[in-house]
């Protein structure tokens, strides 16, 4: 599977050949892979050092002078750390830009909590004008930065390292939920590179269960696509959220949001519930906070155990 | 140079809309004025014309002091003035970009507008746009680790069109005193001079260096914070005050 690190270079490189005005600007990472982007696009692309709140408040300054920034770094930093740059100088002055990260979640699991990010899709959200995005594959970020990169908004991308390895039909589209298979008892909806889990955890449930499971994959958190969520839990009456973001937060209070207590259903969620003290693997850290194909399987289980009434 | 009118012009306002930092915008006023009036490119009928120069007020506190410039060089009108942080009005207590034509920023949280016309500066570069960026900031706001971070990329990118004027009033001093604010920006690779921000042949000289160096330059004014009236000048109780009737009548006396 093509990593999302090197779709970007390559992303850029495509768009920034025919736009003038997109200029990259990363805080000392990814600077091997951005130099075919560097020469074609010669001073538009800085490796600026590592100081990431002053990084974002120059973005800004380049935005309001016309240019479209694309401002890269590793998550904690671009968004934790520089949140409130992003909150004002960016949101209260009504400029637009380009957040592209790598190291959501836990995606450096062997580095340890400083490196883990579990707030930065739900900080994003609270930005006024902003769209935020989990691609959990090379082709969906470059389908999904192609058609938004310029719409006046402010966009985060959160790129993961571990793509999901599932084979999408049909187009990408900002904003949409793509229905995965279709199940009558239980919805099961992926947030990014869970959609892996999730396909294997539905496989399970059918073959060894005779569970019929709805895949939905969430790869726009904003916009939200309430209405695919609600069709979809209207029929199954059950939904897991299984999403590498903070359990105070996330995809699971969009869901809720969207079924708006319309009947009676039962939703619960998959998610990030404490800071993560451990090391290895990126499966390893999965399974220590519950977000791998086992937990769905037997969360699933037991909440099909029941009658739907 | 005391710009009395100007002064005055201040205290109505803040007095009126109760809210504003009288000493901090005396403290600056002069050297706005002089950038306005002297040095800034700019079009009093398109406040988007793309050659003019940018002035980014990064202590946006000192917003009173900008205000009442921005009324003198015909920007702002006296109808949008006399509104100042009351029901409606584009201009409140920190400056709006998105609402008041002119200004460049919306700043508030001190280290931010700063960065921002670091950004700007490199903009400027990167579009070959020969404009000057000048931002002015405050001692105290020089505690922020933002400011840093953008001085140092500015020198490492020779951004020449890039001037910060620092209102070195020694507010920060009185957390910190040890503080050589000219040696500061000089290690971090800026040309820097030090100057009387109230008097008008100094701060003529310095602000001739403006885009004539291969740095970025730092022009350090030496201020007081309050100049002008010396009710409220000095650090103390006056930061945020406003006036009731009885000092409001002797600062406009003073100011007479």
């Amino acid at each position: 599977m093509k990593p999302l690190r090197e779709q970007f270079a390559e992303t850029m490189l495509d768009i920034g050949q025919s736009d003038e005005r997109l200029t990259v600007v990363v805080g000392d990472i990814s600077h091997g892979i951005m130099q075919p982007f560097a020469k074609a696009c010669e001073g538009r692309y800085f490796n600026i050092g590592i100081c990431e709140p002053a990084m974002v408040s120059m973005c800004a300054g380049l935005a309001s002078q016309g240019l479209v920034p694309v401002i890269h770094t590793i998550a904690p930093f671009l968004i934790e750390r520089s949140y409130e740059q992003i909150k004002l100088d960016f949101g209260y002055q009504k400029l637009a830009g380009n957040f592209i990260s790598v190291g959501g979640a836990f995606d450096y699991a062997q580095l340890g909590c400083s490196h883990h990010c579990y707030t930065d899709v739900s900080l994003l959200c609270h930005i006024e004008n902003s769209q935020v995005f989990c691609p959990g594959s090379a082709e969906e970020f470059d389908a999904l930065f192609n058609a938004t990169y310029d719409s006046g908004h402010i966009n985060y991308f959160r790129l993961t390292e571990n793509p999901h390895g599932v084979t999408l039909q049909g187009a990408v589209t900002p904003g949409k939920i793509v229905c995965v298979q279709e199940g009558s008892d239980i919805s099961l909806i992926a947030v990014g590179p869970q959609l892996r889990h999730v396909v294997e955890a539905a496989g399970q449930l059918r073959e060894n269960y005779g569970i019929s499971a709805e895949v939905l994959y969430v790869h726009t958190i904003k916009p939200f696509d309430a209405g695919a969520v609600a069709d979809s839990v209207m029929k199954t009456k059950r939904a897991i959220v299984v999403e590498e973001l903070s359990a105070q937060d996330g995809v699971f209070n969009l869901v809720l949001k969207a079924w708006d207590c319309r009947d009676k259903a039962v939703i619960r969620q998959l998610a990030i519930s404490q800071f993560i003290h451990e090391y290895g693997s990126y499966e390893h850290l999965c399974k220590v906070s519950g977000l791998d194909t086992e937990s769905v399987v037997t969360l699933a289980k037991e909440m099909t155990a029941h009658g739907k009434d | 140079m005391l710009n009395k009118e100007l002064r005055k012009r201040i205290v109505e306002i803040v007095t009126v809309a109760k809210e504003g930092h009288i000493p901090s915008s005396f403290s600056i006023v002069d050297i706005i004025d002089h950038l306005y009036g002297n040095v800034l490119k700019f079009n009093p009928q398109d406040p988007a014309w793309p050659e003019r120069d940018i002035f980014v007020l990064s202590k946006g506190h000192g917003c009173a002091g900008l205000y009442v410039v921005l009324e003198k060089y015909g920007l702002l009108s006296r109808e949008q003035l006399d509104t100042y942080s009351q029901n409606g009005s584009i201009l409140g207590g920190h400056p709006d970009r998105s609402k008041v034509p002119f200004v460049e920023a919306s700043t508030g949280s001190l280290g931010h507008g700063f960065p921002f016309a670091a950004g700007i500066a490199l903009g400027r570069k990167i579009k070959k746009s020969p404009a000057n960026v000048v931002a002015l900031l405050g001692d105290g706001e020089c505690h922020e680790g933002t400011i840093w971070e953008a001085a140092h990329v500015a020198a490492n990118r020779k951004l020449n069109n890039l001037t910060a004027v620092v209102d070195w009033n020694e507010s920060g001093m009185q957390l910190c005193p040890v503080d050589d604010m000219p040696a500061k920006w000089a290690s971090f690779g800026w040309d820097v001079e030090v100057f009387d921000g109230h008097d008008k042949k100094a701060l003529t000289a310095a602000c001739c260096r403006i885009g004539a160096g291969d740095k970025p330059l730092a022009l350090i004014a030496r201020n007081i914070k309050g100049k002008g009236v010396p009710l409220v000048e000095g650090h103390g109780r006056w930061h945020h005050r406003i006036p009731n009737q009885e000092e409001f009548n002797e600062l406009m006396e003073v100011l007479s």
